[in-house]
């Protein structure tokens, strides 16, 4: 992990080599660095993962470097972010998968259903982008707490599973007047303390069941542990957090969960405050791109300037880049498959490069007619950011 | 080897001040067994003999006093927030506390 450092411009020299413009000041503190990220290297439950392509924070929270999600519109399995509220639970569940019990309530017939009996009901395919809610925290200036991500708490993946509609339309619907969908994870809690206080369970609008799906492959493998399975809930264009993992129950109803990581928790409000029921969750993402490609001097001459862009529950429909930090913008152009509207596109645009100092800024434009802002304003707990200025780098080219 | 909280307040004790020292041993205890749930059945610190392996280890982390204080305050992630059920002086308490035996400060 490089030191984080200004040069006299006060352009913030950040992680894995980019150089990001802060938003007029300091993105990086002592206190907020990563501290003794690299020195344990992967824990146990994480050591297939690609180290070089990583930036690890601690032991249960890793992104990819920004230069390292690739290109081709997917990103590899290896290099995908890992962001656990709580520890795995033991690798043994996944030896199993087909018998991995899921509780279906707040339907008709209640039940539990093994994931082999759900297998039975449907199947279905999605790539979308997983993105944690406080990817670009490291962005904000006002030391919010957790992890400081930068870009990279963010990838795009293909899932398979059973498509949560179908399991409801099995168990004869979903129970009269429900709003709200719940998920509650398959962690193991320590004794003495209260599970309300830790357990990860979240509550999402009934309306995200029609995209959602009990995913059990990813990017065409078994889910392995490391990502939730064997079996997690998918609700692509929703934040990570509401991709319950290890799901062993999903329950519809009109009550949000009472856990804390959704009463008080993955809120957003001003600076200052605490977390509260009444504030916005973090359910639906917002539109988004940032530069990946070149981070570093390209040398003088045409270089393809290329990044990703995606919408959260809308298709991304045009990305403009800036070479001059926002003063004009040229529209980039997509490239490689439509994977679908929750995924992220491909974009590139090419440019003639003279020696000098670029800030090189993307803005993203999603489908409704949404643009990706100038800058997100600071929020306690640092979730959200998707300014533009803030996630553009700084490109000297010799 | 982790310096006992005993030992390191009486050091500190010279240092700073009975006061100090005193607070320190009041984080201690906070951390132990003061707030709901424990930070100790989370957290891993030796200084406290707390082996936690729901939250991150502060040992390994070793944040500073104002980073604890923000944690403590506001929560993180899945963390609660406690600043319902805690005083900002117990606050400042533990984040003194789990600075100073994590090393961070």
């Amino acid at each position: 992990m490089m030191e984080p450092r200004f040069s006299r411009r006060g352009f913030l020299v950040g992680a894995g080599g980019a150089t990001a413009l802060g938003a007029g000041g300091v993105a990086f503190d002592g206190a907020h660095a990563p501290a003794a990220a690299q020195e344990g290297g992967l824990p146990d439950y994480a050591a297939w993962k690609d180290a070089d392509a990583l930036i690890i924070h601690s032991r249960n929270t890793m992104e990819t470097k920004r230069g390292a999600v690739g290109s081709g519109g997917l990103t590899a399995s290896d290099r995908l972010f890992i962001r656990n509220n709580l520890p795995s639970p033991d690798a043994s569940i996944t030896a199993d998968p087909d018998a991995w019990e899921i509780a279906i309530e707040g339907v008709a017939r209640p039940g539990t259903m093994t994931l082999g009996q759900l297998k039975r009901l449907g199947v279905t395919s999605e790539a979308s982008v997983l993105q944690c809610s406080g990817n670009g925290r490291g962005f904000f200036t006002h030391g919010a707490s957790g992890s400081q991500w930068l870009t990279g708490a963010a990838g795009c993946v293909i899932w398979t599973g059973v498509p949560v509609a179908a399991i409801v339309e099995a168990m004869g619907g979903p129970a009269e007047g429900a709003t709200l969908m719940t998920s509650t994870g398959g962690e193991t809690l320590p004794d003495g303390v209260d599970p309300a206080s830790i357990m990860v369970e979240r509550s999402v609008p009934i309306a995200a069941h029609a995209h959602a799906m009990i995913a059990f492959e990813m990017n065409g493998a078994p889910l392995p542990l490391t990502h939730g399975g064997p079996a997690r809930v998918v609700i692509p264009g929703y934040y990570g957090v509401n991709n319950v993992k290890y799901v062993k129950r999903l329950a519809f109803g009109t009550q949000e969960s009472g856990a804390k990581i959704q009463t008080s928790g993955y809120r957003v409000r001003p600076v200052g405050e605490g977390g509260a029921a009444s504030q916005p969750s973090m359910w639906d993402m917002t539109v988004k791109s940032w530069v990946t490609h070149p981070l570093t001097d390209p040398g003088s001459g045409r270089v393809q300037i290329h990044g990703v862009a995606f919408a959260g529950p809308e298709r991304a429909s045009g990305v403009a880049v800036s070479l001059d930090g926002g003063q004009s913008w040229e529209q980039a152009r997509f490239y490689g498959p439509d994977l679908g509207r929750f995924a992220w596109r491909s974009f590139v645009m090419e440019a003639d490069l003279a020696p000098g100092v670029y800030a090189v800024a993307s803005r993203a434009t999603a489908e409704g007619g949404s643009v990706q802002p100038e800058d997100f304003p600071p929020n306690e707990r640092g979730y959200g950011h998707n300014g533009w200025r803030a996630h553009a780098v700084e490109l000297t080219v010799a | 080897m982790p310096r006992p909280v005993a030992a390191m307040a009486a050091g500190l004790a010279v240092a700073a001040g009975v006061a100090m020292a005193d607070d320190l041993a009041e984080g201690r205890r906070l951390f132990v067994e003061g707030t709901e749930p424990a930070c100790a059945i989370c957290h891993s610190l030796a200084d406290a003999g707390a082996e936690g392996e729901i939250g991150p280890s502060l040992d390994e982390l070793r944040p500073d006093a104002a980073r604890v204080a923000r944690a403590v305050r506001g929560g993180v992630g899945v963390m609660p927030a406690f600043q319902e059920t805690l005083s900002e002086d117990q606050i400042a308490a533990i984040a003194a506390y789990v600075a100073r035996a994590a090393g961070g400060g």
